[in-house]
């Protein structure tokens, strides 16, 4: 006897018709992986610099601070090469959730104590980018987040 | 596989990753205690350059509007365009420049003072303690 298997969202049933949704999910898919992966390589070239954007945050003792300079670039490699293979898709998008939800809330954070801060979103690579745009990108890649989570196959 | 199962393992390479990087980065930030810049100063060092120096605020404009250090400049990675030429202004060569943030905790004063000597202003230190040790000290 064959297992039953697991119905489809209504997302997923759509893009079974349509190849071209299909061929849209996995650049979508491959853009989350590029951008992660560059934020990844330009923080983890120096986690000593990156560690400075951190703590211009005022959010975390210095200890802390030290050890998300090496975490961060580290979850989000894992996170960009998992994505960029279609391999544990749906753990890495938790994580792209995640994290972009605390990236998000730092900035907001910043935003309203009116701290004048790089994002540090990519390490020395793109300097001053402040916080109000890149808190509009993360909320844009949370929705993006969203519909790939919805629609991916469950098999 | 569920996704988080999926999750919990890219947690647990990302963990293993993260320990090489602070075990072998030749670029790995100390973890006890930030690292001490000879660019930095106390308050009591710059005693002796009284009369020579250039404060430089690297907090918002609200915040420099709201109380600084007197005669200091408002000098910020946001505001660094339009008020870096009136920096310049200010300054003169051999004048020492000093930075300064909000607290200890704050590490833009360092970031500004190091972009200021990568625009060739020679002289330039970052206040440690920042705004904070110089309200505790002038404003106790």
């Amino acid at each position: 006897m064959e297992a039953a298997e697991p119905p489809m969202s209504p997302v997923t049933q759509s893009m079974a018709n349509r190849p071209i949704l299909r061929i849209g999910r996995l650049l979508l898919r491959l853009a989350i992986a590029a951008l992660f992966l560059f934020a990844a390589i330009t923080k983890l070239v120096d986690p000593s610099s990156f560690a400075q954007q951190i703590a211009n945050y005022q959010l975390t003792p210095w200890p802390a601070t030290a050890v998300l300079s090496v975490f961060l670039p580290a979850l989000e490699l894992c996170v960009g090469i998992s994505l960029l293979l279609g391999r544990w898709e749906g753990g890495a998008l938790v994580w792209v959730a995640i994290l972009l939800t605390i990236f998000s809330g730092a900035l907001l954070s910043a935003i309203v104590r009116g701290l004048s801060i790089d994002c540090g979103c990519f390490g020395r690579s793109i300097e001053n980018t402040g916080t109000l745009w890149p808190l509009i990108r993360n909320l844009a890649l949370l929705v993006v987040t969203g519909f790939l989570w919805f629609s991916r196959n469950k098999k | 596989m569920t996704a988080l199962r999926q999750a919990g393992l890219i947690l647990l390479i990302a963990v293993g990753l993260a320990g090489v990087t602070a075990a072998v980065h030749p670029k790995r930030p100390p973890f006890l205690a930030p690292p001490r810049d000879p660019n930095e100063v106390t308050l009591a060092q710059t005693k002796p350059w009284a009369g020579n120096i250039l404060w430089v605020d690297a907090r918002s404009e609200s915040e420099f509007a709201a109380e600084h250090i007197p005669d200091a400049v408002c000098l910020n990675f946001e505001n660094w365009n339009e008020q870096f030429p009136k920096f310049l202004d200010r300054y003169s060569p051999g004048q020492r420049v000093v930075v300064y943030c909000s607290a200890i905790s704050c590490q833009l004063s360092r970031e500004i003072a190091a972009k200021l000597k990568a625009s060739g202003v020679d002289g330039t230190y970052f206040l440690e303690g920042g705004w904070e040790a110089w309200k505790q000290q002038n404003h106790p």
